[in-house]
């Protein structure tokens, strides 16, 4: 049983029309330390309340897009292209 | 079978002379069935049930935990009392199962049979079965456990899982007959507003909501619409306020059927009758189960008018047979035409009683008395027709107790004092052989708590009612404690007309007809209001006490009170459970069970708080409902897992593999050739002449745009921006952990254009991958899946080229077309991508077409490469192949902490490049020692190894590896294979041993390929 998300090319769906692509983080420079790709690769918030997240539209378009959910009750507030909003 | 069987034929009260006109029933059509073996008739449109308690059975089921007999309670699938195996499927409610001519009924939860339960002796010794058994008595000595387990399981079970797996498989029981033709499906829906329950507020609701133009659902759980009008037998008085005055002085079922008939011939107006929504979750999806189907619907606005049920008050052996609720005694009188007795008692602590007792004598019942715990009613003149009717009537009396061993034969009566105690020494015998309850109604709130809104107990009301209500939730009927007429039809309209009033503008109809429905939306809350405040008054003045749990000196020490007839926990269990300290109503119902059978609590919870309450001495608002999870009712495994479907995608060229004799084995969802004749023989094809496999479950992606190298640079480890058009080159994708993800070749097509293979079944996944990064860099590079559209065969072997000659003008020779180049031409007439990659280490071609030419491209070559001995060769031959050239298969030999060092393609990876995805982790991947390295080896002598065997040190005293892949080696004679072991064990020579059978066989390690190391072959 799943929650509606609005593709912004498609327009609302199931949830289970997308792949969870996680929670949307900038990705360090090559050159960064080991503690922060650490971080990066193996750390997650897992908040209890609202984060940007990844989405892909498997079954439509095909399209990757951002949102921003609250996990507590799956409602989502924003859903928009990456460059829309900095991540 | 004895329970069906009537003790004298007396008994058999069968059904009434005269059809009535609220009947379901065709008393035309006669159906047979069968019930415990034996056959038994009904008219169509009965219920199990009803049929079988007109053809004079009274016991249903015997009950949980101490096999009481039980019989008929709330007729409209509330209760636990008449669960029954229906067709093999397990606990399916025969008071609202239809009858179907030929189906089979069991009695369940009975051995050897319902009237003479062996288990019935439990009942005798009750005291060994206290509250909380299932935690206090099996903690220890487990020993007891296994020796009581067996009885114990057979004691609780409710219906057989063996039964319930057969039917969900189709496959039938035992027999092997399939007994079940219908199988379990899913389907979606889509509303604008979703009204739950048919009675007539739901119905207003509904029929204003489309009024205004909505598209609107009705669910409801029973056959007919209509809720209480199609059984109550009431001529109805309807206000003219409410707008529906012409319907004021007709019978309450023919107003039902009228409005039935209003909701159906809308055309924007959905019905789902006979269905029953278990859950509402996130953004408003009710889950509704209908028969074996799961309809999942979806709504912008959500109606409840779900209404409430009645529930049985709590005194010694209320859960005789033939103790019944009111409105089920309705149903069974006025929907089946069944009598359900000669001698009734009504005993009730509210109005709706009255008409009960109406229903009783209007069918010919003899009433013996009316008995109610207050000292005035809101009917009077109801209370004296009764009177009128020489029927005995007791206000301020409550029921003590019900006698008699498989049936009711009487009840005594007590007075009742002013705390709703009863008056000790007042006691007196009423003889009769059926009891209605009117004892309460509990809101139906269950589904409308998990939209998040709340309910609070009204103390004046005495029910749960709604407050703080969800945006996109509205509430009507007896939903809202309220059980008035008039008040729920206007409630409805109010309700249909906010949530339409609420819909996205698009959904809705004319400026004009927007403002005609506000201004009604005004006038019915305005009167709603008014109505409720009178009708509020009225209750005050008719209050008296509920009694819902007699209480008596000595009543403590009565332990047949039964407070939940689903898990049988008596009045007793709960006081005591309370004084152990369980008086939180959550702690008390995981203790107890009470709240947790199948009907989730809707017979009990109502008692229980009141017990609960009265032991703490805190007040019902304070002890509070227990919350209820979907689903909120019981819903088959099977309808929620729907149809057992498995994708299966088949290549174009399938058929010819079957035509072929080949053995096809699973890839995931694809279907491969395994081997055709055997292995050997095309083995020997692929080394000497030539041999053609079917490749089109490889996935082709396809990119282009002006960053499509940029992108190729940044996910793969190797470099494709520097590739030159028309050259091919292998590449590992890693993460950002650095583990290896896929592989596949490039090929580069144009300067703006690549063409992509990925390992079979990875292709989403690498499509994904692609996108997301593209995505993330903000690149112009674009990514289409063409992998279904593609079929693709390779054609390897020394007579290769000879054999592609004959088909195609492309110029094959070494010189113009060397190995890892590309070249698009047409082959057989076909277009086609030829790549000359390694493959299975013999010159060879990959070739890309569309797919719908399989077949003839197939044929066309097979027929070509006749000459040459040419032989198909499937999945297990190419593993042999690629074996001998040490070619890694990601996902085989590699595992999840694999990266490129470990895999031995330290090759791959450019660190050249300013950045890419794994960079970092491989940077320091490579400083480091690995943990293992993939490594050949060649078994000694005839030894075998497998997939999977353990490999350890020469001395057999440490494990230091495992095998990956594992096959015997026709050109060396011997088993080869490759292993993850120590990385001291990299080195030309190493020996190992390789557990297999239980026997350390000796090994030793190869780091060059077993086959043509020098890589002459595939370039020739
Ligand atoms: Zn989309």
């Amino acid at each position: 049983m799943g929650f509606l998300l609005e593709c912004p090319n498609c327009g609302k769906r199931d949830v289970y029309e997308f792949r969870f692509g996680g929670e949307a983080h900038r990705r360090p420079r090559v050159n960064s330390s080991s503690e922060e790709w650490m971080k990066y690769v193996y750390m997650r918030e897992n908040v209890a309340g609202v984060q940007q997240e990844w989405w892909f539209h498997r079954l439509g378009c095909h399209k990757w897009f951002l949102a921003i959910r609250d996990t507590r009750d799956n409602s989502v507030m924003r859903t928009f292209w990456m460059g829309e909003e900095l991540v | 079978m004895e329970g069906a069987r009537p003790t004298n034929s007396e008994e058999r009260d069968g059904r009434s002379k005269e059809p009535s006109p609220s009947e379901l029933l065709d008393r035309s059509k006669m159906l047979n069935f069968e019930f415990n073996g034996r056959r038994m008739s009904a008219f169509e449109g009965d219920t199990v049930a009803s049929a079988l308690y007109a053809s004079g059975v009274r016991i249903f089921s015997r009950s949980f935990k101490y096999h009481r007999p039980r019989g008929l309670l709330c007729v409209s699938g509330r209760c636990p009392n008449c669960l029954m195996s229906v067709d093999g499927v397990p606990n399916v409610k025969a008071c609202t199962e239809r009858v179907r001519a030929g189906m089979k009924v069991k009695s369940q939860n009975c051995w050897p049979s319902l009237e003479h339960d062996i288990f019935s002796v439990i009942d005798k010794i009750g005291r060994f079965l206290p509250v909380g058994f299932y935690y206090k008595t099996f903690i220890n000595p487990p020993i007891e456990w296994s020796r009581v387990e067996w009885i114990i399981r057979r004691l609780t079970g409710l219906g057989d899982i063996e039964e319930e797996i057969a039917s969900a498989t189709g496959k039938g029981p035992k027999d092997g007959r399939s007994i079940i033709s219908s199988s379990f499906e899913h389907l979606n829906l889509q509303a604008d507003v979703a009204v739950i329950g048919g009675g007539p507020c739901g119905i207003f609701a509904a029929l204003e909501a489309g009024n205004a133009g909505a598209r609107v659902v009705l669910v409801d759980d029973q056959p007919a619409l209509g809720g209480h009008l199609r059984y109550s037998g009431e001529t109805l008085s309807i206000d003219v306020a409410t707008g529906e005055g012409a319907y004021s002085g007709l019978k309450s079922s023919a107003v039902a059927s009228t409005l039935e008939k209003a909701v159906r011939d809308r055309p924007n107006m959905t019905v789902l009758d006979n269905s029953t929504a278990f859950g509402i979750y996130e953004s408003n999806l009710i889950g509704i189960v209908r028969g074996n189907s799961e309809i999942r619907l979806r709504a912008e606005q959500l109606v409840f008018a779900t209404g409430a049920h009645e529930f049985p008050s709590v005194f010694q052996n209320n859960d005789l047979p033939e103790v019944f609720l009111g409105r089920g005694m309705q149903r069974l009188i006025n929907l089946y035409g069944v009598i359900p007795g000669k001698r009734a008692v009504v005993v009730s602590n509210n109005d709706s009683g009255l008409g009960v007792a109406r229903t009783l004598m209007d069918a010919g019942v003899k009433l013996e008395a009316y008995i109610d715990s207050r000292k005035a009613v809101g009917a009077p003149e109801t209370l004296a027709e009764i009177e009128d009717a020489k029927v005995q009537t007791f206000l301020g009396w409550a029921v003590k107790e019900a006698r008699g061993s498989k049936h009711v034969s009487s009840i005594v009566i007590c007075e009742v004092d002013n705390e709703g105690e009863l008056v000790h020494g007042t006691e007196r015998v009423v003889s009769c052989d059926l009891v209605s309850l009117s004892t309460g109604f509990e809101t139906e709130a269950w589904l409308l708590n998990q939209t998040g809104s709340r309910t609070i107990y009204d103390e004046l009301l005495r029910e749960f009612i709604p407050r703080e209500l969800k945006p996109t939730v509205y509430v009507c009927g007896d939903l809202t404690g309220i059980h008035d007429l008039n008040i729920a039809i206007m409630q409805g309209k109010v309700a249909g007309l906010s949530a339409a009033a609420n819909l996205p503008a698009m959904a809705r109809s004319t400026e004009l007809k927007v403002e005609y429905q506000r201004k009604s939306l005004e006038t019915y809350s305005r009167l709603v209001s008014q109505y409720e405040g009178k009708y509020r008054e009225g209750m005050k003045h008719t209050r008296g006490p509920e009694v819902l749990v007699v209480e008596y000196p000595g009543s403590d020490k009565m332990r047949k009170r039964f407070v939940c007839v689903c898990e049988d926990v008596v009045a007793k269990d709960i006081s005591l459970a309370t004084f152990e300290g369980f008086d939180d109503i959550e702690t008390l119902k995981r203790y107890s069970t009470v709240t947790m059978g199948p009907c989730q609590g809707k017979m009990c919870s109502m008692p229980s708080l009141h017990l609960c309450s009265r032991v703490t001495g805190r007040s019902i608002a304070q002890t509070g409902r227990t919350v209820s999870r979907p689903p909120f009712v019981p819903v088959a495994m099977g309808a929620l897992a729907g149809a057992e479907l498995h994708p299966v995608k088949l290549t174009g060229i399938h058929y010819k593999h079957i035509e072929l004799g080949a053995r096809i084995m699973d890839m995931g969802e694809w279907k491969r050739p395994h081997v055709y004749t055997s292995v050997e023989e095309e083995y020997k094809a692929v080394r000497e002449s030539v041999g053609v496999i079917d490749v089109s479950t490889l996935g082709r992606l396809d990119v282009k745009g002006r960053d499509a190298g940029k992108l190729l640079d940044f996910v793969y480890t190797h470099i494709f921006s520097t590739l030159k058009v028309g050259k091919s080159r292998y590449g590992v994708i890693c993460d950002d952990a650095g583990i290896v993800l896929d592989d596949g070749t490039v090929t580069r097509l144009s300067e703006t254009h690549y063409f992509i293979t990925t390992t079979t079944g990875n292709v989403e996944f690498v499509e994904e991958w692609l996108v997301w990064w593209a995505t993330a860099l903000r690149l112009d590079a674009y990514i289409t899946n063409v992998t279904a559209g593609l079929g693709a065969v390779n054609v390897a072997g020394p007579k290769a080229r000879d054999l592609l000659r004959k088909l195609t003008t492309v110029d094959l020779s070494s010189g113009a077309f060397p190995y890892m180049n590309s070249a698009e031409g047409e082959v057989a007439g076909v277009p086609c991508i030829l790549l000359r990659i390694g493959f299975v280490g013999e010159t060879g071609w990959e070739i890309h077409f569309p797919a719908e030419f399989g077949e003839y491209f197939w044929d066309t070559l097979l027929e070509a490469g006749k000459e040459f001995g040419v032989k198909p060769f499937g999945v297990e031959t190419q593993r042999v192949l690629r074996l001998e050239k040490k070619h890694v298969i990601v996902g085989q030999d590699t595992d999840a902490l694999s990266n490129p060092f470990e895999a031995d393609m330290a090759w791959t990876v450019k660190f050249e490049k300013e950045d890419f995805v794994g960079k970092a982790a491989l940077v320091a991947a490579e400083k480091k020692e690995p943990e293992r390295m993939l490594v050949g080896f060649v078994m000694k002598d005839s030894m075998v190894a497998h997939d999977g065997d353990q490999v350890f040190s020469q001395d057999g005293s440490r494990h230091i590896g495992f095998v990956t892949s594992s096959r015997f080696s026709p050109k060396v004679g011997r088993c080869v294979g490759m292993a993850l072991v120590s990385p001291e064990y990299y080195k030309e020579g190493s020996l190992i041993r390789v557990k297999s059978d239980d026997a350390l066989n000796g090994a030793e390690v190869t780091l060059a390929p077993f086959y043509d190391p020098e890589g002459k072959r595939l370039r020739a």
